[in-house]
């Protein structure tokens, strides 16, 4: 519990040193969005000469701990319980603020799966410092060593640099998706030192009956994004798009009002209020391109749009533009797919 | 004894008016009306479903200036038994530590309390702090992302929604229980509670009555601060407008790129 209390801000903020991240897991691997922070995280280490530390709960944690220093970490700290299999967000919070006590980070970075989210609201409060969600970008001042934590306004095509000056340690969550995640180095030194954990019955309320793993593609990790917007018109459209999506071994997404005339589950809405991708091919049809959506797609290596409206705004945020209705582009462009890759589609 | 449940909910300007600019591309909030926040509605009916089958007494609290008291007189007339209003010129400009602080306040004042409901997230600035934040403070047991709950003996088994999968977790009260977005069909007012309502009234509470001191929220006691705004980092992209007979060649180029793989990604 903490204490109803002011945000009082530490006497000496120049004991607060280096980069913290916390790595994500599930089921002893670390998720994606946990090395997307390890590689924002060592960027900003080497931009402030600090060392990077990472911090990673559950019930075996030293193969995590490797990957984590093998990715950009100098010191990984892992603790482990038989009741930290999954996350419960008592305990993990407890055993998280009780480290960033122990080495006092100047920044701690969490990703911000749904998970990390609930962990670092509750961290942020147990260290009484602020914290800064979705950012779409993360940067450090290297004189002040200030965190420069921008998010997207909402609904606006601009973005809000927002500070901590006071309090440490500075905390941010980006969304899974945000940033590329680093190569691996087999060669880098680091420490490892991995805790076994003793745990209170107070911290261990939370009982987990029962986890049902969905078998539902999770469009965040896909190389090939086929989104479909209004421009659809009708929820067949959804037919041509997953053909397409499945030719290319790829995700279906679609744009807000998709999701919110409920043609398709939530999961597959790319943007602001959605999930942001990141594939090597995004594929905008129908969709105007609204800056919720842009948003969700920018970190996108190539993006081709494909739109009845020459002037849409989806076209200038795009590396190639088909002008068309989409119920005539997209069947001639499975058409050519299938001869020049020859590969076969499955039937609609 | 009774059920105590309550309800955080936020005023929201309405995403679904709000109109893009063709012309400069920015957003016009001016045509935006407010709303009551879409996960609040679902946090709502999840504490209805609750006080049906258990019967309950709720009370819907909100942190906002004066504005915000039709949108409590509509949750009461949609069954929530009475509102308080937590308003105070010195909470302005908080961020969602002196937020969360001021809430969990309030809800130490109110007395008992079993279950506290919030919506995952707000429509606006979409942080979900607040719902953690409070649990934090009471030393109440958390489930956010929870797509279903249901009371039991002094447990709430909630269903939590994650990347992964779904989840079923099991906690003592007292609890906080973050609710997802479209997770139930929020019902509607009816006329006599409409009426009871407006014979109600509001409570309203100002940070004293709460127990604050006003130099622990507001701007200055937030950690967080805005300090300016940045246009989106521009992207490049080329834009190259391809002819729909020129389709084949397109392929061949992004095939060429390693951008399309033979057999499928």
């Amino acid at each position: 519990m903490t204490e109803m209390k002011k945000a009082e801000p530490p006497q000496d903020i120049s004991e607060y040193r280096g980069v913290m991240v916390y790595l994500d897991s599930f089921n002893n691997t670390l998720t994606r969005a946990a090395l997307e922070m390890v590689g924002v995280g060592r960027k900003m280490a080497d931009k402030t000469n600090e060392k990077l530390y990472c911090a990673v709960i559950g019930g075996s944690t030293k193969d995590m701990a490797q990957e984590a220093g093998l990715h950009g970490c100098d010191e990984v700290y892992g603790f482990d319980s038989k009741d930290l299999a999954m996350y419960r967000s008592k305990p993990f919070s407890d055993i998280l603020a009780g480290l960033v006590h122990e080495k006092k980070p100047n920044i701690l970075i969490v990703p911000g799966s749904k998970n990390g989210r609930d962990l670092a609201a509750r961290v942020a409060v147990k260290a009484r410092s602020g914290l800064t969600a979705d950012c779409m970008d993360l940067d450090v001042e290297p004189d002040t060593r200030i965190l420069l934590a921008r998010r997207p306004d909402y609904g606006d095509s601009t973005m809000s640099e927002i500070r901590c000056e006071r309090h440490r340690p500075q905390m941010a969550t980006s969304r899974p998706g945000t940033f590329a995640t680093p190569e691996p180095d087999p060669t880098r030194k680091f420490q490892v030192d991995v805790r076994e954990v003793k745990l209170e019955n107070n911290q261990l309320k939370e009982n987990i009956v029962s986890f049902n793993q969905k078998n539902e593609e999770d469009i965040t990790g896909s190389k090939v994004v086929v989104s479909g917007g209004l421009g659809m018109g009708k929820p067949e459209g959804l037919e041509l798009i997953r053909k397409l999506a499945d030719l290319l071994g790829g995700s279906v997404g679609v744009s807000r009002p998709i999701a919110d005339l409920g043609w398709i589950s939530r999961e597959h809405q790319v943007g602001q209020t959605g999930e942001t991708v990141r594939p090597n091919l995004y594929i905008a049809a129908g969709i105007s391109g609204q800056p919720q959506h842009i948003v969700g797609m920018m970190g996108s290596k190539v993006v081709v749009s494909i739109n009845k409206d020459p002037d849409a705004e989806m076209n200038k945020n795009a590396d190639y533009v088909i002008v068309g209705d989409l119920y005539e582009v997209i069947p001639k462009l499975i058409e050519s797919i299938e001869k020049v890759t020859g590969t076969q589609s499955l039937p609609a | 004894m009774t059920l105590e449940l309550v309800v955080l909910i936020k005023v929201v300007p309405d995403g679904k008016e709000v109109f893009v600019d063709p012309v400069n591309f920015t957003l016009n909030r001016s045509m935006a009306t407010n709303v009551l926040n879409p996960a609040d509605e679902n946090a709502l009916e999840a504490a209805l479903k609750i006080k049906d089958e258990h019967g309950a007494r709720i009370t819907v609290m909100t942190m906002a200036p004066p504005f915000a008291e039709p949108f409590l007189l509509e949750c009461m007339s949609r069954g929530a038994d009475q509102a308080v209003l937590i308003s105070d010129r010195a909470v302005a400009g908080s961020d969602t530590y002196p937020t969360s602080l001021t809430v969990a306040a309030a809800i130490k004042h109110l007395g008992k309390v079993d279950i506290v409901f919030a919506g995952e997230k707000t429509s606006d600035s979409s942080t979900g702090h607040v719902g953690p934040g409070v649990a934090e403070f009471l030393e109440a047991e958390l489930a956010t992302y929870s797509r279903s709950c249901r009371y039991e003996d002094g447990f709430v088994i909630a269903e939590r929604e994650l990347e992964e999968g779904v989840e079923v977790v099991k906690i003592p009260t007292p609890a906080v229980v973050t609710v997802i977005t479209d997770s139930n069909n929020p019902r509607r007012a009816t006329l006599r509670k409409k009426l009871n309502a407006q014979k109600k009234g509001i409570i309203v509470w100002s940070l004293q009555d709460v127990g604050l001191p006003s130099d622990w929220v507001g701007l200055r006691s937030s950690p967080t601060v805005v300090k300016k705004m940045l246009p989106f980092p521009a992207i490049e992209r080329k834009g190259k407008v391809i002819a729909l007979d020129m389709i084949d060649d397109f392929v061949k180029e992004l095939v060429d790129s390693g951008i399309i793989k033979r057999g499928g990604n």
